[in-house]
């Protein structure tokens, strides 16, 4: 079975680059004042969500083993 | 409803201070007509920031789009010269809008992560280590010309790949690209022999790798032209927009933020304490507090109203960094230099799809320029108190920074 995790995005640190939707547009979608939020976790493969992660300009995403609280990033 | 603020952006008084003169537009007339330019004037953070997101309405393709002429003016025999900085500028990424900028940018985007970016980290150290190494020989320094101007290209040089005897010619171009920033009337000439002499060196660069890619930053651009995302001539552009864009700004962010320690000896005190510990946040308001970039600028896509105003599509619009930075809606003591504010939502890398790309390799620059100075010139000041900025909207530049250690 697929691993289940947690994925938050820091609404500090968030510019709005989209990046991560881009990415994976399953799990994270712009809200109306244009950040990233992490709608479904389980949308998208373990590797397209690091991939998400890694490739946000300012690291505003966090994501971890939703069951062993594992910190997969960063 | 007119407002009494003179609108000429090139003043001395505006150009040396331009936080009182856009913190005044921002506090009575946030979105303003500026007649003399024709162009729409942007100064509060929540403003700008919503701008900068809504990158549909705003177009960045400036250059391609905007037939008005070169400001400020130029030599009137420079116009054809004026045509190729518009054509070659055109063709960057960044004066693209989506879905075009999109694939571009995805193109690039993986280069400029920041893992990958602090990857370059112990290459900054080192950098500044041997300019630091020279300037202590000599007993004093001027920080843009001896650190700050030799540093960006040291590192870009590098992220394209060339070779460590072509350098100094690199470095020749650099220093001629930097009159993008310029306001001389005859800067032109000067401007379109760096862009041409990028070309012309970059192009076997370009043939090389595409047949035989590397690591290196050429080879990402190559990239993008066998898959059919940029022409040939993007490709070398957008070579050279790694010196258009990375270049000045991050001059400006080391010389800036020098400048902002010496001037406040109570936190150059506090950040000698914890050099290390301090290095991010105090980047970060260096980065607020004298922004390297003041405004960006768009055209409008569509009409479009913005706080009670109407703007026109294909109106210009300037959005001003500096005054959104100091915006007090934003920043408790906004005018107060402090480099312990935290979160420091400044705006000085823009917001949304068009946030800057380089923004992790500034920050490393200059994280490391701070921690360094502060470790082996403890006792910095200036060596004069006559500060001077070129006349720019764009840039925040000082034209010299000479300090002395004794």
């Amino acid at each position: 079975m697929a691993r289940k995790l947690r994925v938050r995005v820091d609404h500090d640190v968030c510019v709005g680059n989209a990046m991560c939707e881009t990415i994976a547009p399953k799990v994270f979608r712009l809200n109306d004042n244009r950040q990233s939020e992490a709608v479904d976790p389980a949308a998208d493969t373990v590797e397209k969500i690091l991939e998400a992660a890694e490739n946000c300009p300012v690291s505003a995403i966090f994501v971890e083993d939703a069951e062993t609280g594992e910190q997969l990033f960063p | 409803m007119g407002i009494a603020v003179q609108d000429d952006m090139f003043t001395p008084e505006v150009i040396a201070d331009p936080y009182g003169y856009y913190g005044r537009l921002r506090d009575e007339d946030p979105v303003h007509w500026n007649d003399i330019y024709a162009l729409w004037v942007v100064t509060r953070h929540d403003d700008v920031t919503w701008m900068t997101r809504h990158n549909e309405l705003f177009s960045s393709a400036v250059f391609r789009n905007d037939p008005r002429p070169a400001y400020p003016a130029i030599d009137e025999s420079d116009l054809g010269l004026y045509e190729y900085v518009r054509n070659y500028q055109a063709d960057q990424f960044i004066q693209h809008d989506r879905p075009e900028h999109l694939d571009m940018r995805k193109i690039v985007h993986g280069y400029f992560t920041p893992k990958a970016m602090e990857s370059w980290r112990p290459f900054v150290v080192n950098a500044v280590k041997e300019l630091l190494d020279a300037a202590e020989e000599k007993g004093s320094m001027d920080v843009m010309r001896d650190l700050a101007t030799p540093l960006p290209v040291l590192v870009i040089a590098q992220m394209m790949g060339v070779p460590a005897g072509d350098r100094p010619y690199v470095r020749q171009l650099a220093e001629k690209l930097l009159y993008i920033g310029r306001g001389e009337y005859d800067r032109m000439p000067i401007l379109t022999d760096g862009m041409k002499g990028m070309v012309e060196y970059v192009s076997p660069l370009v043939d090389e790798r595409i047949v035989k890619p590397g690591d290196d930053f050429i080879s990402v651009l190559a990239s993008g032209e066998k898959k059919g995302v940029f022409t040939r001539h993007q490709v070398l552009v957008n070579t050279s927009l790694l010196l258009l864009a990375g270049h000045e700004t991050t001059i400006n962010l080391i010389c800036n933020g020098t400048l902002a320690f010496i001037q406040h000896p109570d936190q150059w005190a506090l950040y000698k304490e914890d050099p290390v510990g301090r290095a991010k946040w105090a980047t970060e308001e260096c980065l607020r507090y004298d922004a390297p970039v003041k405004s960006i600028q768009r055209l409008a896509s569509q009409d479009i109203e913005v706080r009670g105003k109407v703007m026109e599509k294909n109106d210009r619009i300037r959005w001003f960094i500096s005054s959104a930075n100091r915006d007090p809606n934003v920043f408790a003591d906004p005018e107060r230099f402090d480099i312990t504010r935290q979160p420091n939502p400044h705006v000085a890398f823009g917001n949304g799809v068009h946030h800057c790309l380089g923004a992790t390799l500034a920050r490393v620059e200059g994280q490391e320029v701070f921690k360094a100075l502060a470790e082996r010139f403890p006792n910095l000041q200036l060596e004069s108190e006559n500060l001077d900025y070129q006349p720019s909207i764009t840039f925040r530049s000082l034209k010299s920074l000479p300090v002395t250690w004794q």
